[in-house]
């Protein structure tokens, strides 16, 4: 116990040590004969370390945080008083002039910019040593998205989105690349001093992809969000600053006089971006042969779901709807664009707010409904949020935030590559003659269901309709939080602060579903509850004209609960009822608990030197309840500080304005997930009576020790011809090690995972931002603001011994994405053609070309770079602005391509397809089809013993294992499908240049306005996501997130994109 | 000063607090989803289940092994009967077998730990019969270096002479370990916890395996023989003795019957359909259905490795699905049949590595196989003494091969061994193979031993030959 104390108080000295330091550096007060104070003109509020000079003999102060300023003066006196961001003013003074009130007006470009940093603590951006990005309510509100992450995309440098597929689906946020090889590379999120949880629960089934937490949190009600970007804006964080941290500042009613009432409608409409290209000259079938009878093989073909069949050139043929009787074949173009609706999402809010000197508060409530452009999905959400403050006395102040989510979804789009339940796995083998209106009505006269197949789907509509995964998800984050003045210099403030969810799911699969017949029924409930606890104390002094300082010491107690409860009836007893009991089959039931803690210590410290250099320290120590006894405490230091150049070295030039230099560096460790130090049996449901239990696949790992990153990051800002152009740089180079990774092993070792310390990852990177007021007048003003950023990793080791060259972050078929040693993170693992010495492709002896027996690398899915640009044009109330997004490099496996061209629906499968496409003449001799076709001149009409002849002839192109060209001649089915197993061919180019967001907004003039009672009105037109102006990969959109895990670079069947066009009203009276 | 204190209090508190909950910190720790302590009867069932479940499963082992000896075919999805694979698809099979095997190797050292060698016993036979699989499948496995992860994380690959002489060294062991007056065990779903049963079973393996390498190692083979027969052993004895799980109502149903639930992809291969027929094999109507809309054949086959297009002009319900029998819910998955026991033994006589009648014995085999599917002894008799049927003591590899490939008919994986063993049945390659006609004759590498064991698996490669589909294993001699 008494060790423990030592080692324990060990780690803290440095913090105890900073607090005696500043504690001692108390000074002693000088006398004065002028005092005053120093305001911002346009907010009316103290100004503090504003310079305040004597012309004539160079003495100066600065003011305090209360404005004031005291100097002793000979006489009279030219005053002048200057700050960053401020027009400098001069003030004469007289001996018998006492006290002065000065206004300082904002300089144009405001420089000395108040950012929200870690803890929510306000700072001054200029004394800050790293990187950090604010969007403000504007930025993000007026274009609304459903899900919040999407709103970040392609307006911060860094921040890489990577939209959902559909329109109701997960989005994935990363900063600075990924720095974990296997965890959570995720921000943290933090909502008003609350961390909140982001997680995506994809739970047991129903193949949906479940929207990531964060978005239950109403756009309207930011206030600002500012990007701490990895782990040097965030080291206070500790454990969870790893990948950066997301700070969510809500609105309050501070600052409103009287009582003020904000309306907000917005309204979209949503449709497909991108659908992929169809061929329209065959239909369903095999070999050019097909005949419905009941569509599961009794016909001709009519089992088979691929468009190897027949010319649509309107010849007869029995199809699913004509009962048997002959009728045109035909192409339908648009049966899967038919599907798909226009969705529509309604957001409309109110908000009241109001303040007074004891107290103030807002509070709002918002609705938002959505239907989706699936039939039938649906989500909506209301969301009421009370954000107040309450002066008990004037030193202690009560604040509480509540803020209730209620998610309701009635219907989720079905993704992914499930029979019973995924839209484009049916769509991706549509028949083209399939007239998708006939399918509409999907029960017949009997009260039965009827498709064009029958062999693996059910009715894409039944599928809508039947096949459903609701969801609601009740949240409440709320906090409490008390702040006591203690002294002039010193605050303490106490904060609880809770996160807590419950997340329910039916999810059905009817009777009769193809595959399912008996459906089935799953219920899942999610419970999270986080709560943090934490205490701050904050010394915050001027000690002398030349040093001030600032420090804080807090501790945390974090504890978090997670709980799952899958039930299901496998198969369902009688149709149509959806209740667990209801079920022929005994329940799967399954759940699990997990709970963990952390304690926390830490302290920050700045050191002010004349308002222009700014020292900065941070100390932090986590005891984890997820780790051995003897490793569950860390402790990790931060340094940075900055230089405004310009003020030290007293620059004052048009062209430079400003001038800034900033650099720093960090550790932060990162904790393991709950329960995995200590190997466990599993048990199973029993077979018969004979209960089982085995070991788990995973071999734990009783000595896991933290993981460790440390980052370094050095910056630069200047201001350029008086504030017209500000460039932002930065470059960081960050080093993750001893990361906890879960790596896979070979199954004969009995396990296929271990748990083990290892892996090195290198990331390094340079951001650029730069705002340029490219011109303004008195009405009219075009400003435009540029980011860029790129990022390059490099996984450097994953086990010490060097044992193991890969790990496996995901697969789909055949393709692995890998974090492979002395590659990028998140290479693409997989099949690859045959080449001979000379790089030609070996084709085989049948035609088709050879497989590396080798896996090779065809790819990463990190981008090179990212970019924005946003261009806004303002003339008087009038404001357009367009957001035009890159992502540049890294790859994407398309299973939608490979699969389409196995099923021959897709355009790209035509050439070769018959001979107005190219297609070569062959016959098999004999007309037997088991021969190898036999090549004939193109135009021929018969084979030499008159055998039919086939204009749907290709050859690969490549040569023979002996070198020479190969020559065998293929029809068109057997070549497509000869390469589908080649995953090189389905490896894409990722890169694609969006118009991300493109915003008109008018803002009524007052004077027509405050007669009616308004204090503001403002209409919008906004469009998001309209055009993917640049791309490689066909037929898909290359922004799409299989989930938000770190498997990413992998397409399997996902949900068309869209585009979202709307307009959006806001009042204030 | 004041301040000062409240700092030092305030911290002093915090610091307090934590020393005191690092032991709560540990505590929270504690899993509270699993058992940190296994039961030997619980792994007993779950090891078997799972090793078993894999051996049945349809498009993981049946996939490869029954189409490719020709007794099932595909109408729909025709790659794997035209033997197109990728490393992907033998991925489950391999995992599954081995982490069956760790829950083996846990149950051999609780009964260490227990002293109840029944456990030991029965744990070894059963791991011995995956391992056998395994090798049997892949030839070269990680086996003397597998599973001790802490020791090996890429353990090296065993020549498949090893492992069969290894498995044949367990099975001893095992034999000397069972003990039907020792310690009883539960949890055995196979024999119900009958220890004589498991050392039948055991020598009935030992024999299976004797004969594997017989072509390449006479002389152990005829050791394990002379072994079991010092030993006083014998050998699964009539039809209720059967090594083989009886499954249950679902979720515990047979993985065939589950397949055929949902899915449509198979037929009986016309190969074993035809020469049902020719035989006037009273075992057609139980290993075939008719066809669903009546012909005048009334089972039809159909031909392995056809294109898709080629298949399904067959017709579905014009060609026969596999008889009922094997896609009924209680099913049984056979590990070894008495029938297959019989015809070890004709085979160790024929050879000469017993003084046993073949011939006798051989028609004893029909019998059993026949009786395993209750027809009557009356057709039983009469299918015996047909001329086509009777044993031709200058080809025994022709009668055994021909036969045990009629009775092992749904052991897809022992019907392949076999067939690579004994060469007969004579099969012509899938009508749209893409080996330049020739038959698979093994599985490839899951594609993970490449990523995650790269080293050992080269070797492996190195030493067996290419990573293919038509690599010759050790123990199939041309």
């Amino acid at each position: 116990m008494f060790r423990n104390f030592i080692v324990l108080f060990k780690n803290f000295k440095v913090i105890t040590g900073f607090i005696f330091i500043l504690l001692s550096l108390s000074a002693t007060a000088q006398t004065f004969s002028v005092n005053g104070t120093v305001i911002s003109k346009k907010t009316g509020q103290p100004l503090t370390a504003v310079t305040v000079t004597d012309k004539g003999n160079k003495q100066s102060a600065i003011t305090d945080e209360n404005g004031n300023f005291k100097l002793d003066l000979p006489g009279k006196s030219v005053l002048v008083f200057s700050s960053v961001g401020y027009k400098s003013q001069e003030i004469n003074v007289s001996p018998n002039t006492t006290s002065i009130k000065v206004s300082l007006e904002e300089e144009e470009d405001v420089l000395n910019e108040v950012v929200v940093t870690a803890l929510g603590i306000s700072k001054e951006k200029k004394s800050l040593g790293y990187a950090v990005q604010e969007l403000k309510s504007k930025d993000i509100s007026e274009a609304k998205e459903t899900n919040l992450v999407n709103e970040l995309a392609g307006k911060i440098a860094g921040v890489n989105v990577t939209n959902s597929q559909g329109d109701m689906g997960s989005s994935r946020i990363i900063i600075r690349g990924e720095t974990s090889i296997d965890g959570n590379n995720q921000p943290l999120f933090v909502v008003d001093g609350v961390p909140v949880d982001n997680s995506q629960l994809l739970g047991t089934g129903g193949s949906r992809d479940f929207a990531n937490a964060i978005s239950d949190i109403n756009s309207e009600d930011i206030e600002s969000i500012s990007v701490l970007k990895g782990p040097n804006a965030a080291a206070l964080y500790g454990s969870r600053a790893a990948a950066g941290v997301i700070l969510i500042k809500t609105k309050s009613g501070k600052n409103k006089k009287g009582l003020g009432i904000t309306l907000n409608s917005n309204t979209t409409f949503s449709n497909l971006l991108i659908l992929p290209a169809y061929q329209n000259s065959f239909g369903q079938g095999s070999n050019g042969n097909f005949s419905f009878v009941d569509g599961k093989g009794g016909g001709i073909n009519d089992g088979v779901d691929e468009s190897w069949g027949p010319a649509l050139d309107g010849r007869l043929i029995p199809q699913f709807n004509s009962k048997g009787v002959p009728v045109p074949f035909v192409a339908h173009p648009n049966n899967v664009r038919d599907f798909f609706n226009t969705g529509y999402t309604l957001n409309n809010g109110v908000a009241i707010a109001g303040s007074d000197e004891k107290y103030d508060f807002r509070f709002s409530y918002n609705n938002q409904k959505q239907t989706g452009v699936i039939p039938n999905s649906e989500q909506g959400k209301n969301s009421f949020l009370l954000n107040t403050s309450y002066h008990i006395t004037p030193k202690l102040t009560l604040h509480a935030i509540a803020n209730y989510i209620r998610d309701d979804a009635g219907n989720l789009p079905g993704a992914g590559g499930k029979r019973s339940t995924s839209t484009m796995l049916q769509f991706t083998w549509f028949g083209r003659q399939v007239d998708i209106s006939q399918l509409k009505n999907y029960l017949d006269a009997d009260g039965n269901t009827f498709n064009w197949n029958n062999s693996y789907y059910s009715n894409p509509y039944f599928v809508a309709y039947e096949n459903t995964v609701g969801q609601r998800r009740d949240r409440i984050i709320g906090s409490v939080e008390l702040n006591y003045k203690i002294g002039k210099n010193l605050v303490a403030n106490l904060r609880s602060g809770n996160d807590y969810y419950t997340d329910r799911r039916k999810l059905k699969i009817a009777y009769g579903t193809s595959g399912t017949p008996y459906g089935s029924y799953e219920e899942d409930a999610y419970t999270l509850s986080e709560n943090n606890t934490e205490a701050t104390l904050d010394f915050n002094k001027k000690i002398n004209r030349d040093f001030s300082i600032d420090v804080l010491a807090g501790g945390n107690i974090r504890s978090n609960s997670y709980e799952e409860n899958d039930q299901m009836a496998p198969k369902l007893a009688v149709s149509g009822v959806y209740t667990l009991s209801n079920s022929r089959d005994p329940l799967i039931s399954s759940n699990y608990f997990s709970n963990l803690k952390t304690y926390s210590l830490f302290s920050s410290a700045q050191i002010g030197y004349r308002n222009y250099a700014f020292l900065n320290l941070t100390a932090r120590n986590d005891w984890s309840s997820t780790l051995p006894a003897e490793n569950l405490s860390y402790f990790y230091p931060s340094i940075n500080g900055s230089l405004i150049l310009t003020q030290a070295l007293d620059i004052k030039s048009d062209f430079l304005s400003y001038a800034k230099v900033r650099g720093g560096w960090s550790k932060v460790g990162k904790a393991a997930d709950a329960y995995q130090l200590i190997n466990t049996y599993n048990f199973t449901a029993p077979f018969g009576s004979n209960p089982q239990q085995s070991a788990a696949s995973k071999d734990l790992n009783p000595n896991l020790k933290p993981e460790t990153t440390t980052s370094a990051e050095a910056g630069a800002e200047v201001g350029l011809f008086n504030g017209a152009l500000h460039l932002d740089l930065s470059v960081y180079n960050t080093n993750s090690i001893d990361q906890i990774l879960s790596v896979d092993v070979s199954p004969s070792t009995g396990y296929t995972k271990k748990l083990i310390n290892g892996g090195k990852i290198n990331n390094k990177g340079f951001e650029a931002q730069a705002g340029i007021k490219a011109f303004k007048a008195s009405k009219f003003s075009w400003d435009v603001n540029l980011n860029y950023s790129q990022n390059h990793s490099e996984v450097l080791e994953l086990d010490k011994e060097g044992r193991l060259q890969s790990y496996v972050l995901g697969s789909d078929r055949t393709v692995q994405v890998l974090a492979a040693v002395d590659q990028p993170y998140g290479t693409l693992f997989g099949n690859a053609y045959l080449r001979n010495a000379s790089g030609q492709i070996i084709v085989k002896a049948d035609g088709t070309p050879a497989i590396n027996p080798a896996k090779q690398y065809l790819g990463k899915f990190t981008p090179d770079w990212l970019g924005g640009i946003n261009n806004s044009f303002t003339y008087k109330g009038i404001n357009l602005s367009f957001l035009v997004d890159a992502r540049i490099g890294g790859s994407i496996y398309s299973n939608t391509n490979r699969t389409g061209t196995y099923t021959g629906t897709l355009a790209t499968t035509m050439p070769g397809r018959d001979a107005a496409h190219g297609g070569l003449a062959y016959y098999y001799p004999d007309n037997k089809t088991s021969l190898p076709a036999v090549q004939l001149s193109n135009g021929a009409t018969a084979g030499p013993g008159g055998e039919t002849v086939y204009h749907d002839g290709n050859i690969f192109p490549g040569v023979t294992e002996d070198g020479k060209p190969n020559t065998t001649i293929l029809p068109a089915q057997q070549y497509y499908k000869g390469f589908t197993n080649v995953d090189e061919q389905f490896v894409y180019d990722a890169s694609f240049v969006k118009l991300r967001e493109v915003k008109l907004s008018y803002t009524l003039p007052s004077e027509w306005i405050k007669n009616i009672g308004f204090q503001s009105a403002t209409v919008s037109l906004v469009g998001r996501n309209l055009w993917i102006i640049y791309k490689k990969v066909p037929n898909i959109d290359p922004e799409t997130a299989f989930n938000t895990g770190n498997a990413q670079g992998l397409e399997d069947l996902t949900l068309p994109t869209v585009r979202n066009i709307g307009f959006n009203i806001n009042l204030k009276f | 000063m004041k301040l000062k204190y409240a700092s030092l209090i305030f911290l002093s508190i915090l610091l307090f607090s934590i020393t005191s909950c690092k032991k709560e910190l540990v505590k929270i720790n504690k899993n509270p989803n699993a058992a940190q302590i296994a039961q030997p009867n619980y792994l007993l069932t779950a090891a078997t289940k799972s090793a078993v479940d894999e051996y049945w499963a349809i498009t993981r082992s049946t996939n490869p092994s029954s189409l490719f000896v020709q007794q099932w075919a595909m109408i729909q999805y025709t790659d794997p009967d035209r033997y197109i694979f990728t490393n992907n698809d033998f991925q489950e099979f391999w995992t599954v077998e081995y982490s069956s095997i760790v829950n083996l190797n846990e149950i051999i050292n609780l009964a260490d730990a227990q002293q109840n060698t029944n456990y030991k016993g029965v744990a070894l036979v059963l791991r011995s019969w995956a391992f056998s699989l395994l090798t049997d499948a892949f030839g070269d496995i990680p086996y003397s270096q597998s599973i001790q992860i802490d020791k090996y994380l890429t353990p090296a690959y065993d020549h498949q002479k090893d492992v069969y002489e290894g498995i044949l060294n367990d099975l001893k062991n095992a034999q000397a370990a069972l003990d039907p007056n020792g310690k009883a065990i539960a949890g055995d779903i196979i024999y119900n916890n009958n220890i004589s049963l498991w050392k039948k079973f055991a020598n009935a393996l030992r024999l299976r395996i004797a004969l594997r390498i017989s072509d390449r190692e006479p002389e152990i083979s005829k050791q394990v023989l002379a072994d079991i027969q010092n030993e006083g052993g014998s050998f699964i004895s009539n039809n209720s003795e059967i090594a083989q799980l009886l499954y249950l109502n679902s979720p515990n149903q047979n993985p065939i019957s589950n397949y055929f639930d949902t899915r449509d992809d198979y037929r009986i291969s016309k190969t074993i359909v035809d020469k049902l027929i020719q035989l006037h094999d009273p075992r057609l109507p139980i290993y075939a259905n008719k066809t669903a809309d009546p012909t005048p054949q009334q089972y039809v086959g159909l031909p392995n490795g056809l294109l898709v297009g080629d298949a399904s002009n067959y017709g579905f319900s014009k060609t026969s699905k596999p008889g009922t029998y094997f896609s009924n819910p209680h099913a049984p998955a056979v590990i070894i049949s008495y029938a297959e026991v019989l015809f070890d033994r004709a085979e160790a006589a024929a050879r000469g590595f017993t003084n046993e009648n073949a011939e006798n014995l051989y028609n004893q085999a029909i019998l059993a196989s026949l009786g395993q599917y209750n027809i009557s002894d009356a057709d039983a008799n009469t299918y015996v003494n047909l001329p086509d049927v009777q044993y031709d003591a200058t080809n025994f590899k022709k009668s055994i091969g021909d036969q045990k490939w009629i009775a092992l008919f749904g052991q897809g994986l022992e019907a392949y061994a076999e067939w690579r063993r004994l060469d007969y049945p004579q099969l012509q390659p899938a009508v749209a193979g893409v080996l330049n006609g020739q038959i698979p004759l093994r599985f490839i590498y899951p594609g993970t031993e490449q990523s995650l064991n790269g080293k050992s698996y080269q070797q492996a490669v190195a030493d067996q030959g290419p990573d293919v589909l038509t690599t010759r294993l050790w123990f199939d001699v041309k």
